[in-house]
């Protein structure tokens, strides 16, 4: 029996160990290839990404997914080695030299990452291929999915991962070098520093940590309205609230966490039960010593669902967002391209819609509620007053007006943070004089009348149209030279816009026009795209901290093995044990994963309406997708430990 | 002289706060000898045995076995000492839960170079002397806590080594496995005229070695010698000895 053969049948019976571990490398190989696959295959490229910007977002976020799968097998190999304490001293004790325990690990490691690379790429080519189907979907792409298996991504990843098993190497090697036989031999016997008394100072930490990031959420919600009047704290804002939500998530986790468990123990005085002694008072220390840890996960957590959220909300606007800036088919300047484009439709047979519609712009009186922004020397209107769009309802066959009220369209979140028009509020027409016509606003909504170019970005109020004769009776004087626009020209397609109109009217000598049909295209194109991006960098965040608790997990149960054994003695039955174990599985999973699911809400409401228009729906759906794949790896875990109590007498 | 270790000197801690565990300890050891180190807790029986097996660095001192001083030597000469002249019992087996019973004996036999029938005939003596011969395909998980102790054993005495370093080799066991386990070390040290040195606190343990060394304190107190002696007799010597020291006196019939 020579010792390779020896180190070989150990590693294989050892596997199952290494199971998830090699599942999670090969998947990553496999999200790397297969992005990397994507962003070199030229001809998806050609038709995806057609600008830079997008080709871009592709390769940072390429970059990215190497970044966390450094952090994440740095993370998992060091979990691993120190499990293998045991193995790696006997080995020194029966005489093997360092250098050659080194070798057994590199031999080892090798035979682990390059038969992942290998599984991941060929994984991911087929990963690829669905990724590629997905994508076009999001982006509502009709293109045939061919895809061309690339030796230069093979060579890539090749690269990455030879790069990452070195940066390994070296590591297993220091830790090697630092760990004296001695320290191997009593590993398993340091424990996290456990039983260290709760003292005065960790109440304190605490309440500050939980203070800490109430008043950072605090201060997410005035952030926009603060910077709106001085565009100077914005930054200092956002530094302040990232820094007391992350101190006070360590501390949360390094103090908070176990006082607040403290007390209900404490409350118990004495009498713990199974729950207890399996759930909180292991919890209560592994937490602390896990802090660092468990911020970073629970950091990285916000932030992904953050950036999903954020980029899921812009998608899941697109439509609302279109009906609100682009409410028709086609939009042209001039009646005379109208005419023109009339006849070249009808000749080729598309029946149009014409849409001619006249509005004015009318200065409304600023009051406090309406307006957010702040009074202006500068400003060219004149103050106390401000310009808005007024249409009347007899000019839009689907508004009915009353005398005295008033409907908005075309409002948008984002304008909150400039004006803003509540329903039941009043409104004061003003001609800077005398005049002045004040009507009830009775609903507001998101579907616009008037592009933005038109009504310069801002909302279009539709009133009755005995109110807008007699507002534009007393329409002052236009000053300054500059007339402001009254007119809208602009035309549906009755069967439908297709390619093909769009084509047709696309021509050099044709007179300039606005397309909805492309417009969307532009919209949704980027805003898939960037969800893509920014969701496939989620999952691999998700897969890897999943995995890291998960490891954790198990090497806090080889530890508490023991424990086990002692209470089945006891006469615990499996199922009360696991109970307990389930509890704990609750604390260790849900406490990151509520932590950082809080931070994601807050951040989502400080600055979602810059992104689109809902918030609620695309919210709560990344939530609860992220919330169920996590809970997969709780699940497991609970799998694992039912497997070890089973075993445990 | 086989081993020969002057003026140990062990401490822990930084700068600051410094405990010193040994305090300046002088042992031999005859090739051949069964020597027994006893003390209550505290008293740095195991760190001692940890030093002189090179498992721990002394802070100051010397360690000699076969006049070679390995306190002064560098990894790969270290390892090869303990591949050739030191072998290891401790309470907990440290048996590898992955391989079987032969394949743990056999794994200090794989790192040189032996020929397979070789090989085959040391694992047969040391696994018939010690009555685990018909263990060899099972696995640590289906075995006892006596039967893994002896499996331990075996994998210390198959290459022959010099010295056998024993760490409360009866810890976790019941009274019979352990008295038959120490009758088996007993025997072996006598067929293979291998030195052994043992940590204990029990001195029914103790009995079975032809020398005990007491610490206190980390220093050595006194020591007490079999000679002549019947087991028994010196059994009550050892106990009366633990008495005086102020130790646990435990299990005492």
């Amino acid at each position: 029996m020579k010792l390779n053969n020896l180190v070989i049948k150990n590693f294989i019976r050892n596997l199952n160990n290494y199971a998830l571990y090699i599942f999670a490398l090969v998947f990553s190989v496999a999200l790397f290839f297969s992005l990397l696959t994507l962003t070199l295959d030229e001809n998806t490229m050609e038709e995806i990404a057609a600008s830079t910007p997008m080709s871009a977002l592709f390769s940072v976020g390429s970059v990215t997914v190497v970044i966390i799968i450094i952090l994440f097998v740095m993370f998992a190999n060091m979990i691993f080695i120190k499990r293998r304490h045991k193995e790696l001293a006997l080995f020194q004790l029966i005489g093997m030299n360092r250098s050659k325990i080194f070798r057994i690990l590199l031999l080892e490691n090798f035979v682990i990452y390059f038969g992942s690379l290998i599984g991941g790429v060929v994984l991911g080519f087929f990963i690829s291929r669905l990724l590629l189907m997905l994508l076009l979907k999001i982006m509502r792409v009709d293109m045939m999915v061919e895809m061309n298996f690339s030796p230069t991504a093979v060579l890539i990843t090749a690269g990455v991962f030879v790069f990452i098993f070195i940066v390994l190497m070296i590591q297993n090697y220091v830790f090697l070098k630092r760990s004296s036989l001695i320290n191997m031999l009593k590993l398993n016997k340091t424990s996290e520093n456990t039983g260290k008394p709760i003292g005065k100072m960790t109440i304190v930490l605490g309440i500050a940590g939980i203070l800490m990031i109430a008043l950072g959420y605090y201060m997410s919600q005035t952030m926009f309205d603060r910077a709106m009047e001085n565009p100077i704290l914005l930054p200092i804002y956002m530094v302040a609230i990232l820094l007391l939500t992350i101190l006070g998530t360590y501390f949360t986790f390094k103090y908070s966490v176990a006082f607040i468990l403290n007390m209900s123990r404490k409350s118990k005085n004495g009498h713990v039960n199974v729950n207890d002694v399996l759930s909180v008072t292991s919890v209560m220390f592994k937490m602390r010593s896990n802090a660092f840890l468990l911020t970073v996960i629970a950091v990285i957590t916000a932030i992904s669902i953050t950036a999903m959220t954020l980029s899921y909300i812009t998608y899941y606007s697109t439509d609302k967002m279109l009906d609100s800036r682009t409410p028709y088919d086609y939009t042209v300047s001039h009646a005379e391209d109208l005419d023109f484009f009339e006849d070249l439709l009808t000749e080729n047979g598309h029946e149009i819609n014409r849409v001619e519609k006249t509005f004015m712009h009318y200065n409304i009186v600023r009051t406090d509620e309406n307006t957010d922004i702040p009074e202006n020397e500068n400003s060219s209107m004149n103050s106390g007053e401000m310009g808005i769009v007024v249409a009347s309802d007899a000019e839009f066959d689907n508004f009915n007006v009353a005398q005295n009220e008033a409907k908005v369209t075309g409002t948008i979140a984002v304008l909150d943070m400039f004006m803003s028009f509540d329903e039941g509020a009043p409104v004061t027409f003003t001609d800077g004089q005398e005049f002045e016509r004040t009507v009830e606003i009775t609903e507001t909504m998101s579907e616009g009348v008037v592009p933005p170019y038109l009504s310069f970005g801002l909302p279009t109020l539709i009133i009755d149209d005995a109110v807008y004769q007699e507002l534009a009776e007393n329409k002052p004087e236009e000053t300054g030279g500059f007339e402001m626009p009254s007119e809208l020209f602009a035309f549906d397609i009755i069967d439908g816009d297709s390619e093909e109109v769009y084509e047709l009217m696309d021509q050099e000598e044709h007179p300039g026009f606005n397309s909805r049909l492309k417009e969307y295209n532009e919209m949704i194109q980027m805003s898939g795209m960037m969800a893509f991006i920014v969701g496939f960098l989620g999952f691999a965040f998700l897969l890897t901290s999943g995995c890291i608790l998960y490891f954790k997990q198990i090497d806090e149960c080889e530890d508490e093995k023991g424990s086990y054994k002692v209470l089945r003695k006891l006469g615990f039955s499996q199922g009360e044990i696991l109970k307990g174990l389930a509890l704990k599985m609750i604390i260790s999973f849900g406490i990151p994963l509520v932590i950082g699911l809080l931070h994601s809400l807050f951040a989502v409401k400080s600055g979602w309406f810059i992104f689109g228009i809902e918030m609620w729906t695309p919210m709560l759906i990344v939530m609860s997708v992220y919330t169920v794949l996590y809970s997969i790896f709780a699940l497991m875990s609970l799998v694992y430990y039912r497997k070890v109590v089973r075993n445990s007498l | 002289m086989l081993l020969k270790a002057t003026d140990i000197k062990k401490s822990y801690g930084n700068k600051f706060n410094r405990t010193e565990v040994l305090k300046g300890i002088d042992i031999n050891l005859n090739k051949g000898e069964f020597v027994s180190i006893m003390g209550a807790s505290g008293s740095g029986k195991t760190t001692l045995l940890n030093v002189l097996s090179s498992i721990d660095n002394v802070t100051s001192g010397h360690i000699y076995i076969d006049n070679v001083d390995f306190t002064t030597l560098k990894d790969k000469k270290l390892a090869d000492f303990r591949k050739n002249d030191l072998g290891f019992i401790f309470q907990d087996y440290n048996l590898l839960d992955t391989l079987t019973v032969k394949e743990n004996i056999m794994l200090p036999l794989s790192i040189r170079s032996m020929s397979k029938s070789e090989a085959e005939t040391q694992f047969k003596s040391v696994a018939v002397q010690l009555g685990i011969e018909e263990l060899a395909q099972k696995y640590p998980g289906q075995i006892s806590g006596g039967q893994a102790q002896r499996t331990s054993a075996a994998r210390a005495f198959i290459h022959q080594p010099k010295i056998i370093f024993a760490d409360e080799p009866t810890g976790a066991l019941d009274s019979k496995s352990a008295s038959e386990l120490l009758k088996k070390l007993q025997q072996l040290n006598e067929t293979l005229s291998t030195s052994i040195l043992m940590v204990t606190h029990d001195a029914t343990a103790a009995s079975f070695s032809h020398r005990v060394i007491f610490l206190k304190d980390g220093q050595v107190y006194t020591s007490l010698s079999r000679g002549e002696m019947s087991q028994d007799a010196y059994y009550r010597e050892i106990l009366d000895t633990q008495r005086v020291l102020g130790g646990v006196v435990d299990e005492a019939e």
